[in-house]
């Protein structure tokens, strides 16, 4: 790979730009796992979140599907980068999502609640995969649960959005992004155009 | 408020205004820049080295206010620095998505770099197919500026020996990724140059200039001055000769002509006051951008100049052209599936170009006249692309997202308007801009033969991404808003 990578953080400090503090007061686990500019890893795991829009039932579902969404499966997952407060502090701020969300909420616990007399949250980790499976894969489509498809597809969009927008989610990308480049990266592969020959994957 | 004379009074101060300026005062003349908006401060106002969790939405914007954004460059890495309280409106069945850069220096702030020369296949095109006039310059003529400009500005790119664009004087090209030679290689099946792109971005030290960092966020502004844009190259060098007068916050009601019919000066209101002021000067020159330049001069009205300043031929804001943008083509290269993450995001999408192949030989070639370029993209960006082709969720879905990371790409048509007499600007006999002028009021369609060059577009670049052993994932249902 050409081009000698720079850690972003100290090009920052190198140019003095001091970063612009999130101006919202909420997401605690997120500037703690994400280590803000300065602030370094020793700072203190604030108390629990209180979340602005759900309400704490709504935001536990919510928890809990992020978690499913994007798990913490030997890498760090959603819970890890703090996405639900993420996505909480998103529909807070937008009044178009706000029916959609509390509505597929809704309709996610009634669905519990027809199939197994619970809501959602309280069913064993099988049976939400299986509900959400349901949802989630075309093959296992069920007539009759539109709306909860289209509720797993916004959940899954923010999930993804609340993920990738973090240091976590970014270093499991290993994103370019992170870094600098001191000269233009020239691709390493020479002699092979086509790219028919490369390793195997390691991903 | 009573002042002094200048030379030169220079509306706007951008690509056109700003080598204006500089140019003027390093001869010695005074000059006096009347500037709409505020001038910006790089460190502040350029939030291209934040990341995404340095910001309040994350990049996404504040949802309350993204549907008044202008397009994709008016973003939260941008706040504050898109014009939004001028107003213009369209005639109906126009749309015209306008992202103006009214701070200091304007659009060279976060402009998209490509710098190619125009050849005789331009400047001669009416007398190749028979359509339309000849630009009244020829190749020959504009050459040497050409040249002049890209030792200025420095522009990057190689010898390409096209027939559509000259060639110039150029910096090293950026390098071609993974990316880059897969899509090259779909091109040389199917005919059509994959070449560095030329733009002006520095791959070297030039006049002083430190080069690019290849942090790939030049649409959000560069704090480095690696790229050419009037605050770092022109208006030091105006400001150094003791010549240069700016004032911003400065919105021009109308050029002021004396008896006869000259331009004698500007009056403006202050944004801050509420002021009306004038200033006065030998000379006016109007470089606001092609629609605003239109707006102002159509609204410089006076007993000699009843429809506006110079236009006695009835042509001021008649012609409006544009090119149209549209992603032509997208999918992913199954060659990069699962490979390591690579930096292919370090220029902002001008690593490289397919330059214009189309009625080369022979001008009526095609199903339409002239011809367009376009613009391939893609690999790890800051985002992953989701595809269609992750289902689910889980460890699953996030290795799917992971593996395809470096995978996805892009492409985007260039495709210049023909002139048309159904295309042009004047003003809304009953909206004002909030300043006191009319609004502009924009008339705009696109022509069948921009469209067919679009529709041409996707035909080729689908049968390119196949070709370079990618999966097709469609095109754009329309191009983007003209604008």
């Amino acid at each position: 790979m050409g081009g000698q990578g720079i850690e972003r953080r100290e090009m920052l400090r190198v140019m003095a730009l001091a970063a612009a503090a999130s101006g919202f007061p909420g997401l605690h686990r997120w500037t703690f796992a994400c280590g803000h500019l300065g602030s370094g890893a020793a700072a203190a795991r604030p108390a629990a979140y209180t979340p602005q829009f759900f309400t704490p039932a709504e935001y536990a579902t919510l928890e809990r599907l992020t978690d499913m969404i994007i798990p913490s499966d030997g890498t760090p997952g959603a819970q890890e980068a703090g996405v639900a407060e993420f996505i909480d502090f998103m529909v807070w701020s937008d009044p178009g999502i706000q029916y959609d969300f509390r509505y597929g909420l809704v309709w996610l616990d009634s669905r519990a609640d027809t199939l197994h007399g619970r809501p959602f949250r309280e069913l064993t980790p099988d049976r939400q995969m299986d509900l959400l499976g349901h949802l989630a894969y075309k093959a296992r489509f069920r007539p009759g649960e539109e709306d909860g498809q289209a509720f797993f597809r916004l959940a899954r969009e923010y999930t993804v959005m609340g993920f990738y927008t973090t240091r976590i989610g970014m270093e499991q990308l290993d994103a370019p992004g992170l870094r600098f480049y001191t000269e233009s990266p020239s691709c390493p592969h020479h002699g092979d155009p086509e790219h028919r020959h490369l390793p195997a994957p390691q991903v | 408020m009573a002042d002094q004379a200048y030379d030169v009074i220079v509306i706007g101060t951008g690509a056109g205004g700003g080598m204006t300026i500089k140019t003027l005062c390093e001869a010695g003349l005074k000059v006096c820049a009347v500037n709409a908006g505020r001038r910006l401060n790089p460190l502040k106002d350029f939030r291209n080295h934040r990341m995404p969790w340095d910001l309040k939405y994350r990049g996404f914007g504040d949802p309350r206010t993204r549907a008044q954004s202008y397009g994709y460059m008016d973003n939260e890495y941008t706040q504050g620095v898109w014009e939004h309280g001028i107003t213009y409106t369209t005639a109906p069945g126009s749309e015209w998505m306008w992202p103006r850069c009214y701070a200091v220096v304007g659009k060279t702030n976060f402009w998209g770099r490509s710098s190619a020369r125009f050849g005789d296949i331009d400047f001669r095109a009416a007398s190749r197919d028979g359509n339309d006039v000849d630009w009244p310059v020829t190749y020959n003529e504009i050459a040497p500026y050409y040249s002049r400009v890209e030792r200025m500005i420095g522009v990057a790119s190689t010898v390409q020996h096209r027939p559509s664009n000259p060639d110039g004087e150029y910096l090293p090209p950026m390098n071609f990724r993974c990316l880059d030679y897969i899509l090259k290689s779909g091109c040389d099946k199917a005919g059509v140059p994959y070449l560095p792109d030329r733009i002006a971005q520095l791959t070297a030290p030039l006049n002083g200039h430190p080069p690019c960092h290849f942090c790939g966020e030049c649409t959000t502004g560069c704090d480095t001055g690696s790229f050419f844009s009037s605050p770092y190259f022109f208006l030091p060098l105006a400001e150094k000769t003791g010549n240069f007068e700016l004032r911003t916050n400065a919105v021009v009601r109308q050029v002021l002509v004396d008896e006869e019919g000259p331009a004698r000066g500007v009056a403006y209101v202050d944004r801050e006051s509420g002021q009306e002021r004038e200033v006065y000067g030998k000379a006016v020159v109007v470089a606001a951008s092609c629609v605003a330049s239109a707006g102002i001069m159509l609204n410089s009205k006076s007993r000699h100049w009843p429809t506006g300043i110079a236009n006695s031929s009835g042509q001021l804001g008649r012609n409006l052209c544009d090119h149209l943008y549209g992603g032509s083509a997208r999918g992913y290269l199954p060659q990069l599936v699962g490979q390591p993450s690579f930096p292919d995001n370090v220029s902002d999408s001008t690593i490289a170009w397919m330059p214009r192949w189309q009625n080369l030989s022979d001008p009526h070639q095609e199903k339409f006249i002239r011809g367009y370029s376009v613009y391939p993209d893609g690999g790890c960006r800051d985002f992953p692309s989701i595809n269609g082709r992750m289902e689910g969720f889980g460890s699953d879905f996030k290795r799917a997202v992971k593996r395809y990371y470096p995978a996805p790409v892009d492409f985007t048509v260039q495709a210049p308007s023909l002139r048309s007499d159904t295309n042009y600007v004047d003003l809304d006999p009953e909206a004002q801009d909030g300043y006191g002028n009319a609004a502009v009021r924009i008339h705009f369609q696109w022509d069948p033969n921009t469209l067919a060059m679009w529709e041409h577009s996707k035909e080729v670049c689908r049968e390119v991404l196949k070709a370079a052993g990618g999966e097709y994932l469609g095109a754009s249902d329309q191009p983007e808003m003209p604008g």
